[in-house]
């Protein structure tokens, strides 16, 4: 049975093949080649397609590029989502390598967040951070650290550091004994087929009289559609970093072991595949 | 301390109570359903007029701030930024306003003044367990306002206490029940103005609108104007009377 910790490696190092293309109405000097790129799971799409944006600004004149955005099969990728989420809600059972399009005009400002630079990224990875400890320790360990060491979890992001980012992470992730687990789990099902991007409650790892809480627990009660009865077929996937976690799985070590860097666990729900 | 924390139902009940105001008030707020659910938020378009950046002359030292009006509002106040549109001259134009509150605005160098729609939404943060307010701003051809454009609206005197922290700011965040571009006065640290509130009212045994207390602090920053009213007029949710979750005197409203 692999350690646990090696559970926090594989979600760490989980990468997905992935080829850039130039959509093909953008003005080029000449014919734009695609762009080939392994994208970690737990990144983020505009902190590290710096390469994927040089590559594509050689064939192009300066007014011709606006902020870059990228779009699969129609829709805009969100940049703020997990790499990882991406793919699971969008493509996950298709072919790799996973085809993105990269686009340099009509940003799409109803639906994209404007991403300027690095330090939005940040921003907003710190800004989930927080939101995750408010609803595990009421946000007594993020504002008992340093901003140091924020920093450290940031740049351990940026820079693919697993050793210096847990050596923080790990912080946010103890609880006391007694209690069991954290108060509050930080967790968000997505949704594909609904308007709603997300479902997000308070909902607690252990019942009050001691039971501990399990996936399954938490589908029951937030989004039940999501849970076949046992006579009818399974219409849907519940995916975590590319995988299907069993519903048994108790949901503080799911959070312990399978959340983002950003402390949330990610989990899509999407159609199971009809074959 | 548990008494500073909102819990979703009391949220609900401020909301009908602060929506039964407004509908008195005819100051356009409603209630929003979300489509398959039983959550909702309260929410509200107005116009204002602001005069927008458009040449970048950094030397120029701005006053301005956005007075939202509501499309329904009628209390005679007008907006200071209302275009005298007989000497209107775009060319190193000097002009003074004076509103009702003795706020002087100077304004220099060549600006469009347009018409911007203002759309606030007022949600439940369940990580918080506070409201946050969510807000855009467009011009009426549907062009949304940059960030930087909608600083420029904020008024100088809040704007460095804005500006201190990475967390205390207003920044652009996906709305979590429709999916869209909003931005957001970040909630994490709404329960350290509203604890001193709290625990004066209950040293004074008055009871308090949490919605309304948080909206009249944080409501005026993004330009959003919330009439005395609502403090004075508006109660306080009653504990010992039980509440279904979603009240119906919450009707949706047409758009």
């Amino acid at each position: 049975m692999a350690d646990d910790k090696d559970v926090l490696r594989d979600v760490w190092f989980g990468r997905i093949p992935t080829c850039f293309t130039l959509y093909q109405d953008e003005v080029t000097e000449r014919e734009a080649e695609p762009f080939y790129l392994l994208l970690p799971r737990v990144s983020y799409l505009t902190l590290v397609t710096d390469k994927v944006k040089k590559h594509f600004l050689k064939v192009m004149k300066a007014e011709d590029v606006e902020e870059i955005w990228f779009e699969y099969e129609g829709t805009p990728l969100k940049w703020h989502y997990p790499i990882g989420l991406l793919f699971d809600l969008h493509a996950s059972n298709t072919s790799l390598p996973w085809s993105i399009t990269v686009h340099f005009k009509n940003f799409p400002e109803r639906d994209l967040l404007h991403c300027p630079c690095n330090s939005v990224i940040e921003a907003h990875f710190m800004s989930s951070i927080k939101e995750a400890d408010a609803l595990k320790h009421k946000s007594q360990v993020i504002n008992d650290m340093q901003k140091k060491d924020h920093k450290q979890l940031w740049m351990g992001l940026q820079n693919d550091k697993f050793d210096q980012f847990w050596a923080i992470n790990r912080k946010l992730m103890e609880y006391p004994t007694e209690e069991g687990g954290f108060r509050y789990i930080p967790f968000r099902i997505y949704l594909t087929m609904s308007d709603r991007p997300f479902i997000q409650k308070l909902f607690r790892p252990i019942s009050p009289d001691g039971h501990t809480h399990t996936l399954g627990d938490l589908l029951k009660e937030v989004y039940p559609v999501a849970i076949a009865s046992d006579d009818e077929a399974k219409r849907y996937q519940v995916v975590i970093h590319g995988i299907e976690p069993l519903l048994e799985t108790p949901l503080q070590w799911l959070s312990e072991h399978l959340s983002h860097p950003d402390n949330f666990l990610h989990i899509s729900v999407i159609p199971a595949p009809s074959d | 301390m548990s008494s500073c924390v909102l819990d979703e139902e009391t949220f609900c009940r401020c909301c009908q109570l602060f929506l039964e105001h407004s509908h008195s008030l005819c100051d356009g707020w409603s209630w929003q359903l979300v489509k398959g659910s039983e959550e909702g938020y309260l929410r509200k378009v107005a116009l204002g007029n602001v005069r927008i950046r458009t040449s970048s002359n950094p030397n120029q030292i701005t006053d301005q701030y956005i007075q939202g009006a509501s499309s329904d509002q009628r209390q005679g106040r007008t907006s200071p930024f209302t275009p005298h549109k007989e000497n209107d001259d775009d060319h190193n134009d000097e002009q003074y306003y004076d509103d009702d509150d003795g706020a002087v605005c100077c304004m220099q160098d060549s600006r469009s003044s347009g018409v911007i729609q203002y759309e606030y939404h007022i949600l439940y943060s369940y990580s918080y367990q506070t409201p946050v307010l969510y807000f855009r701003a467009s011009t009426l051809e549907g062009r949304s306002l940059s960030l930087e454009e909608v600083w420029d609206g904020v008024h100088p005197n809040y704007r460095q206490r804005l500006q201190h922290g990475p967390w205390d700011t207003i920044t652009q965040q996906e709305h979590p029940l429709l999916g869209q571009s909003f931005f957001v006065l970040h909630p994490c640290r709404t329960e350290e103005f509203m604890r001193p509130v709290l625990q004066a009212a209950l040293e004074e045994h008055r009871q308090v609108n949490y919605v309304v207390t948080w909206l009249s602090v944080v409501g005026p920053v993004v330009g959003l104007d919330v009439p005395l009213s609502y403090c004075t007029k508006v109660p306080a949710p009653s504990h010992t009377s039980p509440s279904p979750l979603q009240p119906p005197a919450l009707q949706t409203q047409p758009d």
